[in-house]
């Protein structure tokens, strides 16, 4: 009886397993490819055995002359001299650590190659991050041709000349990235990849106040704003340092001891926390400008708050990219297109355009009694407000060049509405962008450089004398 | 050891910025050792939490040359301070109130010694620097120089073996570790005792922080000194006088 019963309990759980066996095989696996390493033995491509091992079956077929695809009518050579690839950088990479689907079946490559996964991007160089829609090989690799399949997609090399004769892209041949001719292949007027024209330079260091920068002065303009800027600095703070103390003759060292000597005690004291309440009320929360009136608390708060918003925002990209380049925060970060960077930047500099305009108004059709305009009040304003604007044409432009699609564009919204405004009429805005550019950088400079010599002083000065006179508070 | 009921006349004895540059460089070191223990015995299990905590071998080595860089920038800003003292303050790197070893450092020195076994009655009377204060400072000084080219051998490996052979580089990792391990322990055992657990200054001696010391003070500690202020009034301590 027992026996019986674990005879027929085995044979119900022999069938119930062969159903769910031949359940599983005649499911139909159509959504993945089937993958050669699930079966085959995968090699370790992290030793140098494995690299070579996988190498060596890719040859395989890949060192036939006859190995090629059909593109229409006409045939590609995907042969791969194995000379050639032995001395390139990559002859110690295994071909599948980069081409990451193509060992399976059908045997095609959709994704392209993949550098990203060892190398980071904008990792090294200011030039990767203004290209994020630009695929790696696009610039990296010799062949000369790029292309943009659909309107908004990814930058890349192009399979057929514009005659329509294929490349075999098969060499795997690196440009000279020194070399700035490699630029030309987009940057050249009337290119039909959207790039500007001309090839910019990059962003200064002095940009951190505005945008994501990296960490060089770069084009000679920024060197003259910051070595003018510095001079002045330098001229106001040697301004402080004169006269003299305790009857000396010579007594900036005097000054600078006894000064130092006071900082040291008031720091190392009760005091610092009267002094952190000055920080924080005064010169961040401006409540000396409150006082004296919303309106003008306001109108400052709009440029002051927004600098301050945009600079801290590129404060936190720069240390992001440098402590994690290639994480997705970083990557969210550095791409302007990126909605919440986009928006966040389009409404901050609207602020600052609002408050510009808003203290124009003030100084030129209001009069209110306690407004005395000078020059250098107008100018200062003048300066910021052609910022702003220049900054809003030159990103709509891009947007209208580059060909961004509405739904990542709507993000920076007013920049998306001055390229639809370009879109009316070409007047030829791929040249125009880079000069527009180039205005844009001016008025920083200028910013930069007229900082310690005239309104914008007060940049400085206002939260040292709110400090100094922290007592008073 | 102190008695408040004394009179409070007080003498600088470390400007701002070496009270400044002590404190920067407390930090700088601090991380130095705490990163590059942290390299050395990397598979130690606290130091595995640690790693995960500084962002993995990586991060750790970042940090490590951001440290090494901060601190030699201070040293660097004391070497400018030097000449700027030398050259437009006028001041006078030698003599008694000098950070220079000298002779006299040898005799207090055994002195002391004499002094530890009952062989003398009164320690030896110490100039503004005593011995082991100027072997602290050319400790840190020589250390930061001879760390500082190990470190930048094995920071950029391909740029020195390009002209000397390569195994300076392991001998620079040599080096660096067994001089990290002196240092540390000079430091961080026998520093921090001698100006906190010595009964002449316990509880810790501050003047490195307050940047003042008291007349009992320098009469007590450094006997040479007061001499030698008493003697003439342009004694190299006598920067300001303050009454507190």
């Amino acid at each position: 009886m027992k026996t019986r019963f674990l005879v027929l309990a085995l044979a119900t759980g022999a069938i119930a397993l062969s159903l769910f066996a031949l359940w599983t095989v005649r499911t139909p696996r159509t959504e993945q490819p089937l993958q050669c390493l699930d079966c085959h033995r995968s090699r370790n491509i992290n030793t140098n055995e494995g690299i070579q091992s996988s190498q060596a079956f890719c040859y395989e077929c890949h060192k036939q002359p006859d190995c090629q695809r059909s593109l229409g009518t006409r045939k590609v050579s995907l042969q791969v001299e194995s000379a050639d690839f032995r001395n390139s950088r990559h002859q110690y990479v295994a071909c599948i650590h980069c081409h990451t689907d193509v060992a399976r079946s059908p045997h095609k490559s959709v994704l392209g190659v993949q550098c990203l996964g060892c190398h980071p991007v904008g990792g090294d160089g200011p030039v990767h991050s203004e290209h994020l829609r630009v695929r790696c090989e696009a610039c990296h690799t010799a062949s000369p041709f790029v292309e943009r399949d659909q309107p908004g997609g990814p930058i890349k090399l192009a399979h057929v000349t514009p005659d329509g004769v294929p490349i075999s892209l098969a060499a795997h041949k690196q440009t000279d990235v020194g070399n700035k001719e490699f630029c030309d292949r987009c940057h050249h007027a009337g290119n039909m990849v959207g790039a500007p024209a001309a090839v910019l330079p990059s962003k200064s260091f002095l940009c951190i106040v505005c945008h994501y920068s990296p960490l060089a002065i770069g084009h000679p303009m920024f060197w003259a704003a910051l070595i003018i800027g510095l001079i002045g600095l330098a001229g106001l703070i040697c301004f402080w340092f004169r006269g003299s103390v305790e009857a000396e003759k010579v007594s900036a060292h005097k000054k600078l001891s006894l000064g130092s000597e006071l900082v040291w005690s008031k720091v190392f004291s009760r005091e610092f926390f009267s002094i952190l309440k000055t920080i924080f009320l005064d010169v961040l929360l401006q409540r000396r400008i409150l006082a004296a009136g919303v309106r003008r608390w306001a109108i400052h708060s709009l440029i002051y708050y927004s600098f301050l918003a945009r600079f801290l925002l590129s404060v936190f990209t720069l240390i992001v990219q440098k402590t994690s380049p290639g994480s997705q925060l970083a990557l969210s970060l550095i791409d302007k297109n990126n909605g919440f960077i986009a928006a966040t930047n389009d409404v901050l500099g609207l602020f600052i355009l609002v408050g510009v305009l808003w203290a124009l108004l003030m100084r030129f059709y209001v009069k209110p009694d306690y407004v005395e305009t000078k020059e250098q009040d107008t100018f200062a304003l003048a300066l910021i407000g052609l910022l702003t604007l220049t900054g809003f044409l030159a990103e709509g432009m891009r947007i209208y060049i580059t060909g961004i699609p509405v739904d990542v564009a709507a993000s920076s919204f007013v920049g998306y509405l001055c390229s639809r405004l370009f879109a009316l009429a070409d007047l030829g805005w791929q040249t125009v962008y880079g000069y527009m550019w180039y205005f844009h950088a001016a008025c920083w400079a200028v910013f930069i450089a007229y900082l310690p010599f005239g309104k914008l002083r007060h940049i400085v000065t206002t939260p040292l004398s709110l400090l100094i006179n922290y007592k008073k508070a | 050891m102190r008695r408040q009921n004394l009179e409070q006349e007080t003498y600088q004895r470390f400007s701002v910025l070496q009270r400044l540059l002590h404190i920067l460089i407390a930090i700088g070191f601090t991380g130095l050792a705490i990163t590059g223990f942290a390299r050395a015995f990397s598979s130690v299990g606290i130091v595995r939490a640690l790693s995960w905590f500084l962002g993995g071998a990586d991060g750790i080595v970042s940090l490590h040359r951001f440290f090494a860089v901060f601190t030699y920038v201070c040293v660097v800003v004391h070497g400018l301070w030097l000449f700027y003292f030398k050259i437009i303050l006028k001041g006078s790197l030698t003599g008694r109130g000098s950070m220079l070893p000298c002779k006299k450092d040898l005799e207090t020195f055994l002195e002391h010694v004499r002094y530890f076994f009952a062989q003398r009655k009164e320690p030896p009377s110490f100039d503004r620097f005593a011995y082991w204060e100027k072997m602290d400072y050319w400790a840190f000084f020589i250390g930061m120089q001879t760390m500082g080219i190990t470190g930048l051998f094995m920071w950029f490996p391909e740029f020195f073996s390009s002209f000397l052979p390569g195994y300076f580089i392991n001998l620079a990792q040599l080096l660096h570790f067994y001089e990290a391990l002196m240092a540390v322990i000079v430091k961080m055992f026998i520093h921090t005792i001698v100006v906190t657990l010595r009964p002449e200054v316990y509880p810790a001696d501050l003047s490195i922080f307050t940047g003042k010391v008291t007349k009992e003070e320098i009469i007590r500690h450094h006997p040479g000194e007061w001499e030698a202020m008493s003697a003439s009034t342009e004694g190299a301590a006598v920067v300001k006088k303050e009454t507190t």
